[in-house]
């Protein structure tokens, strides 16, 4: 082998592991990371330096248009925000991020009807998005539409049958929308948010309530009744229990901590 | 220089603690919409005076049971430190929008079935900077079961450029993260949903320059 050729294959192996290490190196995504959080905290100038380096490496990204379309939107430029937008979504219609940003604009604005018009077609498409799931089931508690959140945090059961916070949220709906049927339904998914995780305060207290509730109501026959005080019962002795142990172990940790400072 | 007035019939006084707590939980959720319950340690009869508040949620405001949950707990720690509930104050997590939502005016009547002067607090996002001139806040009064605005002039706020002063330091210092709501209490039981801690630090902030927190 000449010379000439030693020195193309080392220059060759040499850029070779620059880009191997350029792609491995996470520094863009920590770009990416910092400017959202700017945005967060007003700091419209980091922001801006942030995309504007993004913009210099990746050129006609459409990751970087939708940061640019977030940077807008934080200063409330909501119709330039949306064309940028449309105009990612001109070029790929099925991206979704595009999509859900436009969703947000409108619950910017306070237009929570039209966002939940969108966001419902939104879902017609990209059934399997529980992310959307769960901004729907929001904006229909804050719309005071519980049968229609009840249906959204099903469907977000149903795919996640092992997260406890979807069974008492969905618990609290039913409880909120009231009537013996809603409260007994609420007081089981109660009980199998519990069974998911057994310390959940919230679950814990909405079984009490939940169980007080049927138990007090004229409309349950005794034994239905005395199975409600028992749940109840229990749920109360769950709480007691719960707050003493949680004391204790906070005390005995401020405790060690003085102890230490002696040490 | 502190002054003192008898507060009139219909008036509103709202005390540096009680704005001071409001401010700081509406600043510890910028995202999200909170409330709370405004409490007096005060007789009942005449004036309103606002000494204290109790940062109740952060998540699902309309949802029944926290909150029937956390009324409850409250009602029953008032009677024991010989306080009253006697309103209650939101701030909405769309800062253009200050107006009560139907949930704030559900527990507002509630409130105000106990309370005949009941107030209801909206505080305004929009107006929420460190220097503002006027405290961000639009009361509302109970008059025929309507709540309609109340008079900007029957409201007391006593030195305010202090009380925000103190509500500046302690966001800058950090020290809002001390601040514990209801929602915040449920997710770890050991943190103090009465705020003592917090309490002191702005009672010892405020000290110099108001005579009654």
């Amino acid at each position: 082998m000449s010379i000439d050729h030693v020195l193309m294959f080392r220059l060759t192996l040499y850029w070779n592991i620059k880009t191997v290490l350029f792609l491995l190196c996470p520094v863009w995504i920590i770009y990416e990371q910092v400017m959202i959080a700017a945005l967060d905290c007003s700091r419209d100038d980091l922001a801006w330096t942030c995309l504007q380096e993004l913009k210099r490496q990746f050129p006609g990204s459409q990751r970087v248009k939708r940061l640019a379309g977030m940077r807008l939107e934080a200063l409330e430029k909501y119709e330039d925000a949306s064309k940028q937008y449309d105009s990612i979504l001109q070029d790929d219609p099925t991206n979704t991020a595009a999509r859900k940003r436009k969703i947000s604009i409108l619950k910017a604005q306070g237009k929570s009807v039209e966002a939940i018009r969108e966001l419902n077609e939104y879902l017609e498409q990209f059934v399997g998005d529980q992310e959307a799931w769960h901004e729907l089931s929001e904006l229909y508690i804050n719309e005071h539409d519980y049968g229609k959140a009840a249906f959204c945090l099903e469907e977000l059961m149903m795919t996640n049958p092992h997260n406890h916070l979807y069974c008492e949220q969905y618990a609290e709906v039913k409880y909120t929308q009231g009537g013996l049927e809603n409260l007994e339904l609420s007081r089981k998914y109660f009980a199998q948010a519990l069974k998911l995780n057994n310390r959940n305060m919230r679950a814990l207290f909405g079984l009490y309530m939940s169980a007080s509730h049927i138990a007090a109501s004229p409309k349950v026959n005794a034994t239905v009744k005395k199975a409600n005080v028992k749940y109840a019962a229990w749920a109360t002795n769950q709480i007691n229990r719960a707050y003493q142990v949680r004391y204790a172990s906070s005390k005995r940790n401020e405790m060690d901590s003085t102890f230490q400072g002696d040490d | 220089m502190s002054w003192r007035r008898w507060l009139a019939m219909g008036e509103v006084e709202l005390s540096c603690l009680a704005y001071v707590k409001m401010y700081l939980h509406a600043c510890l959720f910028p995202r999200c919409s909170v409330n709370g319950l405004l409490l007096s340690s005060s007789p009942a009869g005449g004036a309103v005076c606002v000494t204290d508040c109790v940062p109740l949620l952060h998540t699902h405001l309309p949802l029944a049971p926290i909150t029937q949950l956390a009324l409850t707990q409250v009602d029953v720690w008032c009677a024991q430190t010989q306080q009253r509930i006697v309103g209650y104050y939101q701030a909405n997590a769309c800062v253009s929008d200050s107006s009560p939502t139907p949930c704030a005016l559900k527990i507002a009547d509630k409130i105000a079935e106990q309370c005949n002067n009941a107030v209801l607090l909206m505080i305004d996002g929009g107006k929420m900077s460190p220097d503002y001139r006027v405290p961000p806040i639009v009361m509302y009064e109970r008059k025929d079961t309507r709540w309609t605005l109340k008079d900007k002039h029957t409201i007391m706020l006593r030195q305010w450029e202090e009380t925000r002063d103190i509500a500046s330091q302690l966001l800058d210092s950090g020290d809002h993260s001390l601040l514990v709501d209801f929602d915040s209490h449920l997710d770890d039981i050991t943190r103090d949903w009465t705020n003592q801690k917090l309490n002191a630090k702005i009672a010892e902030l405020a000290s110099p320059a108001n005579g009654n927190v």
